[in-house]
C-alpha cells in the first residue's frame, strides 16, 4: 500500500516537472475539456451558529433559549424578521440574497448536521473535518483524495485553494495549488527561471511539489490574468470573500481544469454580541455565494457548491449575548443539479432531553454523508477512497441523477 | 568536477533521507562544527547577520548561547535605540494610548428623538392600534413642532386610510432629512476645514509642488492645533517623511498604534543583540494570541507584549500566565471581560446588574471562551485530560475577572459583583464555596504545575527551535526541567538550546521558515536599513501573515505544511525580487555587496554548510547562460529552496 502510494506519488511528480509545462502553454482554447464538474467546499472556520443561519422559528423552546439573539419570526413586512422558507425554518435577515435560489430549488439545506466526533476545539474539528474524519488528522485532505488518481487532466489547477496558503482538505499527493489573486499571481523577478530550476532540484519534496504546480499554474493563469474580467449577469462581488469567489468563477468559466475547489471565510467564533457580528459575516456569506451562482449563470449546473462548519454553538445564548461551542449545526449546498427548496436531514428538537449533552443541537446527519453523495454523484469518485474507514449511510438524494 | 557532483548526489541523498523515517537516528549525530554558527542564527535568532557571524564564531557557540540565556549582561544596541526612539506608543500607559490616539471624526451621532418620548402612553396606544379617526385624532392633537417630529417615524402603516396625513409625514420627513444634512456638514465642516480655508494659496501651493524643504516650512509654522487640522484633509503623498507619523496618528489614530507596535517588532528582529529574547517574545505573543482588530485590542497590545510578555519570556511560566490572564488584551479577545455569575450563585441575587435574564436558560452569564482556550491552548493541550464540565467551572471561576472601562481605561480589575460564589470543582479539585478573586489564581498555579502542560509547552519550544516533530526524548527531558524548575522558563530554555538534540545533523536546516522568518532573515543578511515598515507589514499580510493579525486564538502554526501553498511561495519569490531590486518603500538592501561576495560563500555563511555545485552554477550563470546582474542574483539566493529553511 504504502509502496503503491509512493510510485504514484513519484510518478506525479515527474509528470509536473517533465510533462506538463508545454502543454499549460498553450493558450485556454486550444485546451481539450477533460470534465466539467466542479466540486467547491466553503469552511465557515470558527463554528458558525447553525441555529441562527437557519432558525427553526417553529419551536417555542428556540425563542426561550435565545431571548436577546434569536432569529425573529418571519414576518408579512419586508426587512424584518426572518425569512420564512418552509412554515417551520427560516433564513437570518441578511441571507435574503440567497431566497432566489431557495426558490428556484438550487439551493438545499441539511440540518442538525455536522460530525459524531465531540471535539470543541476549533483546531481540531477543523482539521478532522479537513482530514475527511472524525477525531483523526490525516496527512492529506479529503478533497485532494476527491481528485480523481487516473486522470488526463493535467492542469496545474485541478484542485485550486483562493487564499495565501494551502488548507488541509487540499493537501495530498495530488498536485493543488493555493491562488490568491489572479491579478497578481505572475513572477515579477528575472530570476525566475533560476528559481524553477533550483526548486526542480530541492531536496525537500514538499517545496519542490509546490513549487513545481506554481510555476505550471503561473504559466496557465497568464492568458487570462491579461483579460479584463468583468462578472456576468450583474452579479457584484464584495470584500475578502466575495473577491475570493470571483478569483475561483473566473477560473471555472476560464475552462482551466478546475475540479475541486476551497475557500474559507473565518469570523464565525461568536462568544459575544452575536447579533451584529454574525449579521456581518453572514450577511458576506449570503452575497458572495449569491453573487458566485449569478455570475457562473449556466455555468451552474455542472458546479456544486457545499458549505460547512467545524460544529456549531449551544443551543442556548450565553451571558453575553453570544454563543458557545456546541455541536450540531447547517450545511448548505448549491448547484443547478441540487434538488433544492427542502431542508434535509432529520430534526432532533430542542428539549433538554432532545439536546446533544443537554445543552447543544445534536448531530442527525454526519457531515461525511452530505460530502460522500456529492463525491460519488457529482464527481463519479469512490467515497471509500475518500473517506477512509467511514461507510457512508442511505443517500440522502440532494443531486439530481442525470 | 565529477567529485563534487557525486558528493552533492549524496548530500541530496542524505537530506533526502532527513524526511523520512531515519530521522529519528540523525539527532544522535553531532552537527558538524562549520554549520552550527548559521545554524544557532536561524534558531536562536532570526537569522545570520555579517556581524552576529562574525561574533559567534569570535566567542565560540556555546558561550554565545549562554550570553543570549542572561540577555541582561548584552548592552543595548545604539542603532536599536535610535530606531526605536520615534515610537511613542510604545512608552505609554493605555490610559494614555486612548486619550492620545482617538480616533479624528468620532461618528457624528445626531440625537434621533425617540416616539415613546413624544407621546403619552395612550396617546401611543391609540396612534398605533387605533382605528383611522383614532389616529387622526392623536396627530392633529399634537403641538404643530411635536407633529413635525412625530410624522416621519410613525411606520407607514399607522397613517393607511389617511392620506392627507401621508402626505404631510412625506413632507415632515424631507424637512427633518434636510436639517440633519445640515447640522450634520456644519458638524463635519468644524471638525475637518476644507484646505483651502486653512491655507493660504502661497501654503497650499508649497505643499503640493514645494520641495521638502518648503513643505516643512510651511507645516512648522503651524501651532499643532492648526497641523492637526490640516493633517485631517491633507492627501498623504503631499505629507513629507518627518510627519507621516504625526500626520497618521490624527488621520488614523488606532490604526497607528498598531503600525507603531509593527514597527518596533520587525526593528527589534532586525537589530536587537539579544535575538533570543524576541524570538521567544514572538513565540510566546503567538502562544497567548490575540487579536488586534476585535474590539479594542489593538490599544491594549501595546502594553500586552509589553508588560505581560516580554518581562517573563526568561522568569517563570506561571507568572506569564497570570499576567495574560489579567490583562485587558486577552479578556477583551476571549471575553471573560463579560462573563459574569448565573443569577442564583451571584453575590446578592437581585442587586447585581444581571442582563438577559430568563427563565430555564441554563448558564446564564457565564461565557466560557477563556476557559476553554486556557485549557486547551495556554496550558494542557487539548488531550491534556480535562473536560467540557472543567471548562465550564473554569470559566465560573474566571467570571469577575474583568476590565475597568475598557474604552478609556482599560485596567484589570476583579467585579465580586460579577463572580460566581458556588462552589466548582476543577480536574478534580474543589474550590468550595466563596473562594473570589483566589480561584482563578489558584486554578493557574494549578495549571501552570500540571505535567499535561509541562509536555505541551516543552513539545512546542522543541517544535520551534528543533523540528517539526522534536524527539521524544529532548522533549522528556525539557518537560523534565518544567517541572524541577517549577516552570522557570530560562532553564527549559537551557536544556534546549545545550541539548544534544539542538545541535545535531537531524535538526539542521529542517524547519520550513514562516514568512516573518523569512523576511526578518532576509533582510538580516543583506545588512538592510529599514526606516519605515509599513510596505514590510503589506508583504507579510499578502504571504499569509499581518503580524498582531491572527484571528485564530490557537496563533499562527508553526510546521511546514501550514505555510505551504502556491501563493506564498509566490509572494516569498516576488518580496525577495522587491527587496533586491529596491522596490519595498522605507528599505535600503544593497544587493551588489550580497552578490559580490559569490554566490557559494553567501549560501554557505546562510545556511552553514556548502551549497551543491548545481545550485551555484544555476544562479551564477542564470538561465540563458548570460551572468545575471547582482539584484537577480540577490533575489535567486534569497528566494532558492536552501533560504526558505533554517
Amino acid at each position: 500500500m504504502r509502496t503503491r502510494r509512493w510510485f504514484l506519488r513519484t510518478s506525479g511528480l515527474a509528470v509536473g516537472v517533465l510533462g506538463t509545462s508545454q502543454v499549460w502553454l498553450k493558450p485556454a482554447s486550444a485546451q481539450e475539456r477533460v470534465s466539467r464538474k466542479v466540486l467547491v467546499a466553503i469552511l465557515q472556520r470558527g463554528a458558525a451558529d447553525g441555529l441562527n443561519v437557519v432558525a427553526p422559528f417553529f419551536e417555542k423552546r428556540y425563542y426561550q433559549l435565545r431571548p436577546s439573539i434569536a432569529v425573529q419570526m418571519p414576518s408579512q413586512q419586508q426587512g424584518f424578521g426572518g425569512i420564512d422558507l418552509d412554515g417551520k425554518f427560516a433564513f437570518h435577515q441578511v441571507l435574503q440574497p440567497l431566497k432566489p435560489l431557495w426558490d428556484a430549488r438550487q439551493l438545499a439545506i441539511v440540518h442538525a448536521a455536522g460530525s459524531p466526533d465531540t471535539s470543541r476545539s476549533h483546531f481540531d474539528a477543523q482539521a478532522f473535518m479537513e482530514s475527511g474524519t472524525a477525531g483523526k488528522t490525516t496527512e492529506d485532505g479529503w478533497l485532494n483524495r476527491a481528485l480523481p488518481r487516473v486522470t488526463q487532466n493535467t492542469s496545474p489547477l485541478r484542485g485550486v485553494a483562493v487564499g495565501a496558503t494551502l488548507p488541509l482538505a487540499l493537501r495530498g499527493e495530488r498536485s493543488t495549488v493555493a491562488v490568491d489573486d489572479l491579478a497578481k499571481f505572475q513572477i515579477g523577478s528575472g530570476a525566475s527561471p533560476i528559481l524553477e530550476k533550483l526548486y526542480a532540484r530541492s531536496s525537500d519534496a514538499q517545496l519542490k511539489g509546490q513549487a513545481g504546480g506554481m510555476f505550471d499554474a503561473v504559466r496557465r493563469i497568464e492568458s487570462i490574468r491579461q483579460q479584463p474580467y468583468s462578472p456576468a449577469n450583474g452579479a457584484i462581488y464584495q470584500g475578502t470573500f466575495g473577491t475570493r469567489l470571483m478569483q475561483l468563477a473566473r477560473l471555472i468559466k476560464s475552462d482551466v481544469g478546475v475540479e475541486v475547489a476551497f475557500v474559507d471565510l473565518d469570523g464565525w467564533d461568536h462568544h459575544s454580541n452575536e447579533s451584529g457580528q454574525l449579521g456581518n459575516v453572514l450577511g458576506e456569506f449570503g452575497r458572495g455565494l449569491s453573487s458566485f451562482a449569478r455570475d457562473l449563470g449556466d455555468r451552474m449546473a455542472d458546479v456544486v457548491v457545499v458549505t460547512m462548519s467545524e460544529f456549531g454553538r449551544t443551543a442556548a445564548e450565553n451571558g453575553t449575548g453570544g454563543t458557545d461551542h456546541g455541536h450540531g449545526g447547517v450545511m448548505m449546498v448549491l448547484g443547478g443539479s441540487v434538488k433544492g427548496g427542502s431542508i434535509y436531514g432529520k430534526w432532533p428538537g430542542l428539549e433538554p432531553e432532545q439536546l446533544f449533552e443537554g445543552r447543544d443541537l445534536a448531530v442527525t446527519t454526519d457531515y461525511r454523508d452530505v460530502l460522500a453523495e456529492l463525491v460519488r454523484v457529482h464527481l463519479g469518485q469512490d467515497p471509500d477512497q475518500v473517506f477512509p474507514g467511514y461507510k457512508a449511510g442511505p443517500p440522502l438524494g440532494l443531486l439530481r441523477t442525470a | 568536477m565529477r567529485r563534487i557532483a557525486l558528493a552533492a548526489t549524496c548530500i541530496t541523498l542524505i537530506a533526502t533521507g532527513t524526511q523520512s523515517s531515519t530521522a529519528a537516528g540523525r539527532y544522535d549525530v553531532a552537527l558538524a562544527p562549520a554549520k552550527q554558527a548559521a545554524h544557532v542564527l536561524n534558531r536562536a535568532a532570526f537569522g545570520p547577520r555579517p556581524s552576529d557571524l562574525a561574533e559567534i564564531r569570535r566567542i565560540g557557540v556555546e558561550r554565545w548561547i549562554r550570553q543570549q540565556l542572561d540577555p541582561a549582561t548584552i548592552p543595548d544596541s545604539t542603532v536599536l535605540t535610535a530606531k526605536l526612539a520615534p515610537l511613542a506608543t510604545q512608552k505609554l500607559a493605555t490610559w494614555q494610548i486612548f486619550e492620545t490616539y482617538q480616533p479624528p471624526l468620532q461618528q457624528i451621532r445626531m440625537a434621533t428623538p425617540n416616539i415613546n418620548q413624544l407621546l403619552q402612553p395612550d396617546q401611543f396606544r391609540r396612534l398605533y392600534n387605533g382605528t383611522p379617526e383614532e389616529r387622526r385624532a392623536v396627530i392633529e392633537g399634537l403641538s404643530p413642532e411635536v407633529r413635525q417630529q412625530v410624522l416621519p417615524l410613525v411606520p407607514p402603516n399607522v397613517l393607511d386610510g389617511l392620506p392627507e396625513l401621508r402626505q404631510q409625514a412625506e413632507r415632515a420627513r424631507q424637512i427633518q432629512n434636510e436639517i440633519r444634512n445640515r447640522e450634520m456638514l456644519e458638524q463635519q465642516r468644524k471638525l475637518r476645514p476644507p484646505l483651502n480655508e486653512l491655507l493660504t494659496p502661497e501654503q497650499a501651493r508649497d505643499l503640493q509642488f514645494g520641495t521638502t524643504d518648503e513643505k516643512m516650512a510651511v507645516l512648522n509654522s503651524f501651532s499643532s492645533e492648526k497641523r492637526t487640522l490640516v493633517f485631517r484633509s491633507l492627501p498623504t503623498q503631499q505629507v513629507p517623511d518627518a510627519f507621516k507619523r504625526e500626520a497618521m496618528a490624527i488621520m488614523n489614530p488606532r490604526q497607528a498604534v498598531v503600525a507603531e507596535l509593527v514597527e518596533g517588532k520587525l526593528q527589534r528582529a532586525l537589530y536587537s543583540p539579544r535575538q533570543l529574547e524576541e524570538v521567544l517574545v514572538d513565540f510566546w505573543l503567538n502562544h497567548f494570541n490575540v487579536f488586534s482588530g476585535k474590539n479594542t485590542v489593538g490599544m491594549l497590545l501595546t502594553s500586552y507584549e509589553r508588560d505581560a510578555i516580554r518581562p517573563y519570556v526568561f522568569g517563570r511560566f506561571r507568572d506569564m500566565l497570570l499576567a495574560t490572564a489579567r490583562h485587558p488584551a486577552m479578556l477583551s479577545y476571549l471575553d471573560n471581560f463579560q462573563s459574569r455569575s448565573a443569577p442564583e450563585n451571584a453575590p446578592n441575587p437581585g442587586g447585581g446588574v444581571i442582563v438577559n435574564v430568563s427563565a430555564g436558560v441554563p448558564n446564564q452569564g457565564l461565557n466560557e471562551n477563556y476557559g476553554r482556550e486556557l485549557l486547551e491552548l495556554h496550558t494542557l493541550g487539548v488531550n491534556g485530560g480535562y473536560t467540557q464540565a472543567d471548562v465550564i467551572n473554569v470559566a465560573r471561576a474566571f467570571t469577575g475577572w474583568t476590565i475597568f472601562d475598557p474604552q478609556r481605561y482599560g485596567e484589570f480589575q476583579f467585579n465580586p459583583q460579577m463572580h460566581d460564589r458556588a462552589e466548582k470543582v476543577v480536574l478534580g479539585q474543589k474550590f468550595p464555596r466563596g473562594g473570589g478573586e483566589s480561584e482563578g489564581v489558584k486554578i493557574i498555579d494549578m495549571l501552570a504545575t500540571h505535567p499535561s502542560t509541562a509536555r505541551f509547552i516543552s513539545r512546542k519550544l522543541a517544535q520551534r527551535f528543533v523540528a517539526d516533530d522534536p524527539p521524544q526524548a529532548l522533549v522528556d527531558r525539557m518537560a523534565a526541567t518544567f517541572t524541577k524548575t517549577g516552570g522557570d522558563l530560562r532553564a527549559v530554555m537551557e536544556t534546549l538550546l545545550l541539548s544534544r538534540e539542538f545541535m545535531s545533523e537531524g535538526a539542521w536546516q529542517a524547519k520550513v521558515k514562516t514568512p516573518f522568518e523569512l523576511v526578518t532573515s532576509a533582510l538580516r543578511a543583506l545588512d538592510a536599513d529599514v526606516t519605515d515598515t509599513t510596505a514590510l507589514a503589506q508583504r507579510l499580510s499578502e504571504m499569509g501573515m499581518p503580524l498582531y493579525g491572527r484571528v485564530d486564538p490557537a496563533g499562527y502554526p508553526n510546521t511546514a505544511e501550514a505555510w505551504s501553498g502556491s501563493a506564498g511561495l509566490l509572494a516569498r519569490i516576488n518580496f525577495a525580487n522587491a527587496l533586491t531590486t529596491g522596490l519595498i518603500s522605507g528599505v535600503k538592501a544593497d544587493a551588489t555587496a550580497l552578490a559580490s561576495q559569490g554566490v557559494r560563500r553567501v549560501l554557505t555563511d546562510l545556511t552553514g554548510s556548502e551549497p551543491a555545485a548545481e545550485t551555484v552554477a544555476a544562479i551564477e550563470q542564470g538561465a540563458s547562460g548570460e551572468k545575471p546582474n547582482p539584484n537577480i542574483i540577490a533575489g535567486a539566493i534569497i528566494a532558492s529552496p536552501d533560504f526558505q529553511k533554517r
